[in-house]
């Protein structure tokens, strides 16, 4: 393969590669400087390819070892990341100030529940280990097989179904326990609690009908419920829907008081 | 670890010597798991608490050289500190401290099944003094192995 068969090729998945980087990360410039050197670092190594793999699985290899080395010195979130956050949140004038600013002015600047459940996950999966993290992101959103996972992150199949179990069933419980969505008990009401905010004349019942995973939540078992959820994020890009930019507002937000918190908790 | 002993024993059922100046409890059974699979769950210390209804919390690094700090079911109270001294990928485990140590062995099976054994040997000279306060581990032993085996055996059926 060439330099510039590379370059053509990598055009049609950047997209998703970016999207994963930043739901690694939780940062949009992490995200952007991930991309070029994936692209920098597989451009200069493509000799080395040989096929073995699609080219897509050779370059998240090269993506998800980069994220790994970035985050491997760095904490992990609490699992209360989103309750943090809305204190902090509720506490800033100038981040809803912005926020609002966003909502009237950019044609990127919808609220919409859906996205805000992708961008809860997001927030939410910065508590699995870091290897959990990048095995079910891979798995559950962008949809690599075992075995491309195995190649990608070097690790034999066997540990990748380990990382998968264990991170499904943790994100699982904390979803449980935690969203109104899906448990009438769960303390979480975030998603529509920001839309009666950001859209005052909507009616959130009406918009949660919209959602297969509120829709089904009585009739469909939890794992159901999980990859309904899991499909939100598949047909969500974080960088090109038209609520793109308030959701990247809000988790700069979140990554800014999480790097305060785990400075303060350390 | 004491295969000999081990292979006289049932599956999943413990079987404790008693000496004189030491006691050793092993437990062996039969996983329809892939060793890797077996392996990644012994070796990750925070995971314990989930699958293993013998253990109450676990803290540290089970990696060579690591060391944990584990509760267990059998004292609440007491943490026992434990350094990890022989770690060979999907084939021998041991960690311990200064009363005794505990050996994990894995052996591929036929397919995706493994062969798992435990044992913990404690004593010394001192030990006739303090033996009968320790309660006996095989309880413990059969629902570590049993725990171990059913939550291996899930994460192999997956259907992911």
């Amino acid at each position: 393969m060439t330099a510039d068969q590379l370059t053509g090729e990598f055009e049609t998945f950047q997209g998703e590669l970016k999207s994963f980087l930043l739901r690694m990360t939780a940062s949009v410039q992490d995200a952007e400087d991930l991309v070029q050197e994936t692209y920098l670092k597989a451009r200069s190594k493509i000799d080395t390819f040989r096929g073995e793999s699609s080219l897509k699985t050779w370059v998240f290899s090269i993506g998800s070892n980069l994220a790994r080395d970035l985050l491997k010195s760095k904490r992990r979130w609490p699992e209360t990341v989103t309750d943090i956050c809305r204190e902090e949140a509720l506490g800033n004038r100038q981040f809803f100030r912005e926020a609002m600013q966003i909502r009237q002015t950019s044609p990127q600047g919808d609220f919409e529940i859906r996205e805000h459940i992708a961008f809860c996950f997001t927030c939410i999966a910065k508590s699995l280990p870091l290897e959990g993290h990048l095995v079910i992101l891979l798995k559950e959103v962008y949809g690599f097989k075992v075995r491309e996972i195995s190649m990608i992150l070097q690790m034999s199949e066997a540990m990748v179904k380990y990382h998968l179990h264990v991170s499904r069933g943790k994100m699982m419980e904390i979803f449980d326990q935690r969203c109104s969505l899906i448990n009438k008990e769960g303390i979480c009401h975030q998603c529509t609690e920001l839309n009666g905010i950001f859209n005052p004349k909507q009616n959130a019942q009406e918009e949660l009908l919209k959602i297969e995973m509120a829709r089904e939540v009585e009739t469909r078992s939890r794992d159901e419920l999980f990859d309904l959820r899991m499909k939100i994020l598949q047909e969500l890009d974080p960088f090109g829907s038209g609520a793109a930019e308030l959701q990247l507002h809000h988790l700069e937000h979140n990554r800014q008081v999480m790097e305060k918190y785990l400075e303060e908790n350390s | 670890m004491n295969r000999q002993a081990n292979s006289k024993v049932m599956d999943g059922r413990a079987k404790t010597i008693r000496k004189t100046f030491s006691r050793e409890t092993s437990v062996s059974t039969t996983i329809q798991a892939d060793p890797a699979i077996v392996w990644a769950l012994l070796t990750h210390a925070s995971d314990f608490p989930r699958w293993n209804s013998t253990v109450t919390s676990m803290k540290g690094e089970i990696r060579e050289g690591g060391s944990v700090e584990l509760k267990s079911i059998l004292d609440d109270k007491r943490t026992f500190k434990l350094k990890v001294r022989e770690f060979v990928p999907e084939e021998r485990l041991v960690w311990g401290d200064a009363m005794g140590s505990r050996v994990y062995t894995l052996t591929r099976g036929n397919g995706n099944s493994t062969h798992f054994s435990m044992s913990e040997k404690i004593g010394g000279p001192l030990f006739p003094l303090f033996a009968g306060a320790i309660p006996s581990f095989d309880e413990v032993f059969e629902r570590y192995a049993a725990d171990l085996k059913k939550e291996a055996e899930t994460i192999q059926q997956s259907r992911k």
